[in-house]
Formats: C-alpha cells, structure tokens, sequence
C-alpha cells in the first residue's frame, strides 16, 4: 500500500516537475523573444532618428552648398532641441565657425572608431558645452561635384531620449542605458525616482555595481561590442533574477545597456505558474485526503475485522474449553459413578452379605452381633458417601451459607486432634501439632465448616500416608493486616505418598480422585478436597497444595477470621463442652409421624430395644388428628418427619403448635429427617420443633437430644 | 461516529472549493476599450544631481534621505521628479561642477543641486532663482540664509549642514599613545609619530578636500575672532589680501607635502573617497578627510572594523570644522519653474528636514529640526554646537572661496610654490575688486 502510495506521488511528481521544466523552457524562451522584440523596437527607433538626423544634415549641406555666403548661413542657424550646434569648416582650412558664433576646430572631436550613420561619420560620444552628451556627425558639403567643406552637427541624446516610451518598458522595471561603444559611457541614464541607481557611469560602473564578475560573461561581452552584436544573459540584479542585454544600434556604434527582470516580463507567466501550483496543491491536498479517508476506513474496517476475528477466536476458545469442560466434566463423574458404583456397592456388599449370615447365623448371638456392628460400619461408611455428595453439591449451586459464631480456636484444634490423633497413631504415623504466635483464642466463623476443612486435609494426609510415616499439623499466626482480624496459616504437611503434577492441577476438581496402585487401596468420593477449597474461599481465603511424588505434600491454607474482644463464652466457664448424659427412654411413649412403613418400624424396634414405645402417624396430618385427640401427657415426645404426603412435618409442627391445648406449645417435637444439613434444622425450629435429628436415626443422638431437651424445660 | 464526522467534514470542505472555484472561474464584462485612462497630463520636473559610484547592495543613507523627501513631494503635488546624474570618469573628465554650470547656464534642468562655488557663480550671473519668498526659507538658521545669499537673493537652501572634519582611526592613536591633535604642532607631531611607526603616509588625500586644511586655519581667526562682519568686509573692499589669510594654511599643506604625510601626486589624481577609502577602512591610514554624512552612510565610512572619531582640523583656536554650503537651487528660466518651486517648498519644509535629518543624522538647516548625531561625530557636533567653526563657502566674501580653494591646492599639489599660489588669490581678489 505504502509503496504504491510512494509510486503513486513518485509518478506525479514526476509528471509535474517535467512539465513545469518545459514550461519553464518556453518561458524563459518567451521571454527572450519578447524582450528581443522590445529591443528590436527601441533599436528600430533610434535607428529612424539617427537617419533623420544625418538625413536633415545633408540637407542643409545641400543648402549651404548652394549658399552664397555658408559661414553667414551657418551664423544664421539657431540651435534646437535635437541639434545643439551646427559648425562648417570649409576645405583646406583646419578652423571653422559654428553657429553659436565660436571658433571650431575638429580636434576636440574623436571619430577615430570609424562609426557612421547613413554612411557619414560619428563621433565619440561626449559632454557638450550645454553639459549633456552628445555626438557630432560630419557631412561633406558639395558644390558641383565639388567638396567645398564639412558640416559638423553637434546631436543630444536628449532627443532620443524623448523618443523613447516615457514609462520606460516592462511596468517601468526595466532599466535602459545608451552606451557609446568606443568610450563605453553611458551618455542616457533612466530617468525618475529610483533611477538613481549604481553603475550609470560607464561598463565598468555597471558591472562593478551589480557585480557581474563572470569573466566568460564579460569576455561574450567584449567581443559583441567589438563585433557589434547583441548579447543577452541572465544574471541576478539585487537578488532579482534578471535578462542583462547589450543591444547594438546603428551597427554598434552605439548600444542599448540594462536589465530587466524575468518577472517583469513573465508576468502572465508566474500567473500561469502560481495557478498551476494551486492546481498541482489541491491534487495533492485532495489525493492525498482521499487516500487519509482511505486509510482511516481501512484502519477501522481493520479494528473492526480484527475484534471480529479476536471475538470469534475467543468464542472458539471458550467453545472448546466448554467442550474441554464438559469432556472432563463427564468424564470426571463417569469416573465418579464408576467409583461410587464401586465405592457404594463394596459396603452394600458388606450389609446385604452379613445380613445374609446374620439370618443363617440368627441364632447365635455372638455372631449376630459381630455381624450387626460390621453391617453398622457399611452402614456408615455409605452415609459419609452420600453426605459428601450431597455437600458438594449443594456447595456448587451455592447454597452453602456460613453459620456465623463465635468459636474458641483451642477447641477446634483440640477436637480435630482427638480425632485424627488416633487414627494417626492407628496407623503407625506420628502426628505433630504446633500452634505458633496466635494472638486472639476467640474468633468468629463457621466452625463446624472449619472442622471440616481440617478434617478433610488432616485425613487425607493420614490417608495418603504409609504406615510409619509423618504427619505435621501446624497453625501460624500471619502479620495482621487488620487489628480486626487474626491471619492465620494452617500448614498440613506429610512425608507420604505425593501427587503427580498432572493430579496436582486437578486435585481441587470435583469428582478426582488419585489413581494409582496405592491410593486406590483408599476408599473416599474424591469429592473431600473441592469441598475443602470451595469452603476455604466461602471463608475468603485461599488454598494452595505443593507436592512431589514420594516425598510428601503440603497443604497451605491462609485465613483471616474477625477477632472477638470480650467472648461470650469466656467468662461462663466450659459448661457447654461437658458432656450431656443421654436421656434414659425407658417407659417413654412418642408420636411418630412417618411415612415410610418401614423407617417407622425400625422406630419402633429401636424405641423398644430401649423400653420406649410409639404410635405411628404415616402422615402429618394423621399426626397433628392423633396428638389432638390424645390425653395430655400421653406422648412425652413428637418425632416428626417432614418429607410426607397430605401434611409435611413443618406444616404438622406449626398446627400442633397452634392448637388449643397446654401441652402443644411444650411438648417436645424434634424433626427426623433425611434432609440433614443446617439449614434444615433452621427450617425445623422455624416451624416450632424443638431440634432435628437427621436420618439414618442414631438412638445415642436421639437420647441426647432428648435429654437436652428435656432438661432445658425443666 | 468520530470517522462518520470527518467524512462529513470533508465533504462539505470539497463542495466549498468547488462552488468556490466554480465562482471564481466565472467570466467578467469584457469593457469596449480595453485600455485604462490617463488622467490628464503628467507633470515633470527635471533635477540635475551628483551621484557617487556606488557598490553592490550599499546602502547610500544620504542618497535615500533625499529621495524619501522627493518622494514626499511627488507625492503631495502629483509630479514626477526625473533626475538626471553626471559623474566624472577620472580627473580627466569635467567636473560635476563644471557640467552643472553648463546645464545650468543653458537652462537643461529645474532643480539643481549645487555646491558653493556653483551657487555663488550662478547666483552672481542670474541663473538661480529667488527662494527668500518660500515658506520653508522663514525657518532657515540665520548662518545658512547669509552663506546663500548673493546680490541680496536667497539663492540656494540645503538640506543639511555640511560639516567637514578629519576622520581619524582612534584605535591607531591609542596605539601609538597620541592624544587628538588640536593645533598645527599636535597634528604634524600625530604624523611624526605615525610615519615613524611605518606609516608612510598618515594622511589619505583626493583632489577635492584637502582645501578643508586650508580654510580651517585661515579663517579661524576671522569666523570666531568676534569682529567678522569688519574683517570680511575689508577683505571686500581691497584692505585686506585674501593671501595672507590663506598663507598659513598653504604653508601648513607645503609642510605636509614636504614631510611626506600627504601623497601630493596621488591626492592631485584621486577622486573623493575613491582614492583614500579603502586604506583608511583597513587601518592602513589614520587620517583622512570627509564631511559629515560620510560617517552615516557605508558607502563611505558608516561601518568601520575600528573606533572612528570625527574631529575638526587644526587650527591655531583648536579643532575646526568647516562648513561649505551646498545647496538646492532652481534654474531662474526653469521650463517647469511654478512646480519645481512648490517642489523645493516641500522638501525644504521642517516636516521634510526632519525625515531628512532622523535618516541621515545631520546638522538641520532648520531651526526648528534637531536629531541626535552618530557617536563618532560628537567631537565635532560638540564644536559646532559651542558655535566654533568655519564657513566653506560666503556668498558675502566677493571672492569665491570653496572652488577656487580648491583649484588652487591643486596648484600646490601639482608642484606650484606656495607663493604661486597666494599669486593666484590675489589676482583673484583684483579681479573681483575690478568689478
């Protein structure tokens, strides 16, 4: 584009600069012409007067031939403006007489150049006795064949100079001097203001003062003068550029000197010229905006096109991080399924297995129990299962809310070590707690999410730990960033099995779990560490993992957690860490409302392996129809599931609550529930249940529970 | 958006050009005659002047302070002033003066510019006309009207005091320790000392000026001696002898002739300026003489490479400048008298004097105009000033003293005694007494 554009401007100036040379060419052509012509014009003039002169001088000689007495003829002239002098010698004498009445001798006179005008002697040019310059021609006089004198005429420029144009030539710029070619004087100058100027006096003069110095124009020059020939040249006058002439009259005896300059004679021409600049600049000015607009609309048709192409690239890579996405996505959770599937039926083997044995082995107690408590192990091994994925979940879609509270930092940490301390020590490894600069004891968070976090990570490093290995729990107190916040940093380190860099990359990825010959002797989900990061950054922190295959890993995870200045708890003592003593259920009766006939007779088996009893109601409003009609203190308790057909457990709740009867408002509901996360206790005690207890039913909570209850009303 | 604007910025740019150049482009009323009008006839009037030789690109101040006043005229009366110019070739040719008398006695020009032996010549044959009735003339400086005035006719005004002094390469004094001279013993000592330094010949000469040397010590006495009117008038009347006034003088030029420190032969073939011009630009020669706007103009000294100081000549009452007159007269038969008298109304006036003046930094004629002069010339300004100087020219002295002063040196140059020379005064003050 560019070097079209350079040819493009290349050619036109090329176009230009050959035209304007050849017009210069013909100008300058032009102008010499035209100034020849003017010359010729002026040399034409003077010619015509001088051949009158000499043709009125011959004239008179006639005249005076045929005189009587000449010398009375010449006493009787009276001079005029063109001839200043009339003057006879008569032949043979050497002095003669002019008419001014003085004696004239020729020796004054110089015609030694030899110049003639219409064939009669000129003289050099000189200052007559009038002070002006002037020339005289002679002219034989003739009486019969005869010479019988010469008439000398005595002739003043002046009167060439009033045949001249009176504005001078070229717009009065030209200048114009006569120039007797034997003396080179100049005997006429320019008249008028600013004709005063340098070099009028001689050739010399005027070279020296408009310092034409050339030595070949000078020597040109010298030979026209000699030759008698014209000579035209350009040389600057004051900066001006300028035709010099010398122009020969009457064949050289004379010439016509001066200079004129070019403009002045090429006035139409710089019209032309300066008319043909505005043209070739607005060509210019309009090519080159055609090609300004040209490029400003390629430039944005090029933006554009480029953030088309950067769009549609970008498209193309979200496309295929989507595809890429949604391969791995479902490729992660084939994987997963094919994990759960076995992971789900490896314990369901287990319960389905030694319920087999348990009812080929019913009778012998000791085998029944070593079953039972084998088949409650598969049992819960599947509920941790179910309620990682249920987490996870619910972590994805962004249900998880933090539970806010006040916590004492000691307490998390003593619980999670009383935890994995054992299971730790279980499998031979030694498991280091340092806690270092931690300022603040109490702080405010969701610390049953914080267990799980450190849970997560503690457990799978002894997880992910052979026997014998090293497990480092450290937490650190960071430089405060806010006197409002503890900063610290929880460091899970093991000298265990290591990670690949390729699992290190998706290790915080749902539905991953680490394959290979070792790990895969771990059970889990692999769902447990994108749970632990998305809760980390739920909390406003961050997690990062560093491992080497072999070696170990460590898990860093930096937290900042409000400070709490006056605790609560702090001056009430630890009574809520004691331990609460379950509630004995012997003699109890409780109103059930159940759905599920079979969840309601395993309630009713386990009520009654404790010394309880139940009614089942298999739907709310059953429930809420059966505690209506029931005599006061009947039922000690309501266990209310919510999931149910005609009435849910909420709605049965609030219209046991309501009803009109001293004991609705008191007696103990608790919500039994496969819907086992927070929020769904919240919603239980919003609906007026006293605690919820999730399902599958754990007899040892459910005791609590109502013992804490129960204690809490009395 | 901003591309949209410029597009359409453009687009009515373009549409203007184009009705523009459509419009421009349009024909005009061809006019039956396609000649313009004279109005009326023009009217001339032809000024005779002296005009120097001249270099490249010079700028001639006093040749411009004269043509803006020209100018001025042209402009407020409608005239054209054509000027016609003689200069000689060489020593050999006539004189300006001399082809000035010429034109003047064969009535060839309206204006003349005249230097004082002109003047006095032509006013005494009647060829110049009578200028006392102008207004300009009333603001005349009372020293100017009498050195013009000839038979009791106000014959020629100038347009500046003409001052002549010694242009003197200060730097070179300072050299050679030489104070300014004052008197004939200090400047032939200055000469002494210069020609023993290796400088030839102090004192750069041409054939028209050295008569400065001569007036200055001869009428000294007599311009500033307090009984002047009583002294010219006995030279008038025969009592006293012009020789004896200039004997002093002459002898001084002898003795500079005879000691070397002015080049006889040189001096009697140069012409002003021409002749000793360039050694004194170039540090050459100390000392030479010139008049006042010779230190304005660079076509004279106006740009010097040294410190130039303007001094008067030695007298025996200190430095001395003398005052010729030269002067603007018109040709009593001029062809366009009426105009050429309105035209030396206007540039004789104090508006025109001062324009003159500002431009050349001279000495007014006026009364009325005053303008500070160029630094190098305050010795001299400060002795006319204290009214201490000569005059050149007198139109009151019967004898003409500037031209034939003049003529006479040459006499002296060119190897006459000096009492050939006195020899010549007197048979002019006979023959001026005999008339």
């Amino acid at each position: 584009m560019l070097l079209s554009i350079i040819l493009i401007f290349s050619v036109f100036g090329a176009v230009v600069f050959s035209v304007s040379q050849k017009i210069s060419k013909e100008m300058s052509a032009s102008a010499i012409q035209n100034l020849s012509e003017s010359l010729d014009l002026i040399q034409s003039t003077i010619e015509a007067i001088l051949h009158s002169e000499t043709e009125f001088q011959t004239l008179i000689a006639r005249e005076i031939a045929r005189a009587d007495d000449p010398m009375a003829y010449i006493l009787a002239y009276e001079k005029n403006q063109t001839m200043a002098k009339l003057s006879l010698i008569l032949t043979g004498e050497t002095e003669g007489l002019s008419n001014t009445g003085e004696r004239f001798t020729e020796e004054d006179l110089d015609f030694s150049a030899g110049g003639t005008i219409s064939g009669l002697p000129v003289s050099q040019s000189y200052v007559n006795y009038m002070g002006t310059w002037s020339y005289t021609v002679k002219c034989p006089v003739e009486r019969a064949g005869q010479e019988i004198g010469t008439l000398y005429a005595e002739y003043v420029y002046d009167a060439i100079d009033q045949s001249l144009p009176a504005e001078g030539f070229y717009n009065k710029q030209a200048s114009l001097y006569i120039m007797d070619a034997q003396s080179q004087r100049f005997v006429l100058k320019p008249k008028g203001m600013g004709k005063r100027s340098a070099g009028h006096l001689n050739l010399t003069d005027f070279y020296r003062a408009n310092d034409i110095q050339d030595p070949a124009i000078q020597a040109e020059v010298a030979n026209c003068l000699s030759e008698g020939r014209n000579v035209l040249f350009y040389h600057d006058i004051r900066e001006v550029h300028a035709l010099n002439y010398m122009w020969a009259v009457n064949g050289g005896t004379i010439f016509l000197v001066g200079y004129v300059p070019v403009e002045s004679i090429q006035q139409e021409g710089r019209t032309v010229n300066q008319n043909i600049m505005i043209v070739v600049a607005s060509l210019l000015a309009a090519f080159s905006l055609c090609i300004a607009l040209y490029y400003l609309n390629w430039k944005q048709q090029e933006k554009l096109r480029r953030e088309r192409e950067e769009e549609r690239q970008l498209h193309s890579q979200q496309l295929a991080q989507a595809l890429q996405a949604a391969q791995i996505a479902s490729k992660s959770k084939t994987t997963f399924l094919s994990n759960m599937s076995h992971d789900i039926r490896t314990p369901m083997n287990a319960v389905l297995g030694f319920t087999t044995l348990l009812a080929r082995d019913a009778e012998n107690p000791v085998k029944v129990r070593e079953y039972t408590n084998k088949i409650t192990a598969s049992g819960q091994h599947l509920l941790s299962l179910i309620n990682d994925i249920l987490d996870i979940s619910k972590i994805e879609s962004g249900k998880v809310v933090l539970n806010l509270e006040e916590f004492a930092l000691e307490n998390v940490l003593s619980s999670v070590d009383a935890i994995i301390q054992p299971m730790a020590k279980a499998k031979g490894q030694q498991f280091h707690l340092e806690v270092t600069g931690v300022r603040h004891e109490y702080l405010v968070g969701d610390e049953t999410r914080l267990n799980q976090i450190l849970i997560n990570l503690l457990s799978n490093a002894v997880k992910y730990t052979p026997e014998g290995g090293n497990i480092w729990f450290r937490v650190t107190a960071l430089k405060q960033r806010s006197s409002q916040y503890e900063h610290i940093r929880i460091e899970v380190e093991d000298d265990g099995y290591g990670m690949t860099p390729e699992y290190l990359e998706t290790i915080f990825d749902a539905f991953t779990r680490a394959e290979n010959s070792t790990t895969n002797k771990v059970q889990g989900t692999g769902l447990g560490m994108a749970i632990t990061k998305n809760i980390v950054e739920l909390m406003g922190g961050t997690i990062e993992v560093f491992s080497q295959i072999d070696k170990g890993s460590l898990f860093r995870v930096d937290l900042e957690l409000r400070v709490v200045d006056t605790p609560a708890g702090a001056a009430g003592g630890h009574s809520e860490t004691e331990p609460e003593e379950a509630a004995d259920l012997t003699g109890m009766h409780f109103l059930a409302a159940e759905d599920n006939e079979i969840n309601g007779e395993i309630l009713s088996e386990l009520l009654e392996i404790e010394g309880a009893s139940c009614e089942i109601a298999v739907n709310g409003q059953l429930a809420v129809e059966r505690f209506q009609a029931s005599a006061p203190g009947e039922f000690d308790a309501i266990l209310m599931d919510v999931q149910m057909p005609v009435m849910n457990g909420h709605e049965a709740a609030r219209a046991i609550r309501s009803l009109d009867r001293e004991d609705a408002k008191v007696i103990p509901i608790i919500a039994m529930t496969a819907n086992a996360f927070a929020e769904d206790e919240k919603a239980a005690l919003a609906a007026g249940m006293d605690a919820h207890v999730p399902k599958p039913l754990n007899m040892e909570l459910l005791k609590k529970v109502l013992q804490h209850i129960i204690g809490r009303k009395d | 958006m901003k591309a949209h604007k410029i597009r359409s910025w453009t687009a009515a740019c373009l549409a203007a050009v184009t009705v523009l150049s459509l419009v421009s482009c349009g024909g005009h009323e061809i006019p039956t005659n396609l000649l313009s009008q004279d109005e009326g006839a023009k009217r001339v009037v032809n000024l005779f002047s002296p005009m120097e030789k001249s270099n490249p690109n010079a700028e001639n101040v006093a040749r411009t302070a004269a043509d803006l006043t020209i100018s001025m005229a042209e402009e407020r009366l409608g005239v054209t002033v054509d000027y016609c110019t003689y200069t000689a070739e060489d020593y050999q040719d006539k004189t300006y003066d001399d082809v000035a008398l010429e034109r003047a006695r064969n009535n060839m020009d309206d204006l003349y510019l005249l230097n004082p032996d002109t003047i006095l010549a032509l006013g005494a044959e009647g060829k110049l006309m009578d200028l006392s009735g102008l207004d300009s003339a009333k603001n005349l400086r009372e020293i100017i009207r009498v050195a013009n005035t000839v038979d009791g006719r106000l014959v020629a005004i100038p347009q500046e005091v003409v001052a002549y002094g010694l242009f003197v390469n200060a730097d070179l004094f300072r050299q050679y320790g030489l104070d300014l001279p004052g008197t004939q013993e200090e400047f032939l000592e200055c000469c002494r000392v210069f020609q023993e330094n290796g400088i030839e010949t102090p004192i750069g000469a041409n054939r028209w000026w050295l008569e400065t040397f001569v007036l200055a010590i001869a009428y000294a006495d007599l311009y500033n001696g307090g009984n002047t009117e009583a002294e010219i008038a006995a030279l008038n009347s025969g009592e006293a002898r012009y020789s004896d006034y200039m004997r002093p003088g002459f002898e001084f030029l002898q003795t500079l002739i005879d000691n070397g420190y002015v080049d006889a032969r040189k001096a009697l073939v140069s012409e002003a300026i021409e002749g000793e011009g360039a050694d004194f630009l170039a540090g050459k020669t100390p000392i030479v003489m010139a008049y006042w706007g010779a230190a304005n103009t660079e076509t004279a000294y106006g740009k010097t490479d040294f410190e130039m100081q303007v001094i008067g000549f030695p007298s025996g009452r200190g430095q001395m400048p003398v005052i010729p007159m030269t002067g603007w007269a018109v040709g009593a038969q001029a062809e366009h008298a009426e105009d050429a008298i309105r035209v030396m109304d206007i540039i004789l006036s104090d508006e025109a004097l001062q324009l003159f003046s500002e431009t050349n930094r001279v000495i007014s004629p006026s009364k009325n105009v005053k303008v500070d002069c160029a630094p190098a010339l305050r010795p001299l300004n400060d002795r006319i000033e204290e009214g201490v100087y000569v005059l050149g020219s007198n139109a009151g002295m019967n004898v003409e003293q500037w031209g034939n002063t003049c003529l006479i040196v040459r006499q002296l140059l060119g190897g006459a005694t000096v009492d050939e020379c006195m020899a010549s005064f007197d048979q002019l003050q006979d023959a001026a007494l005999n008339q």
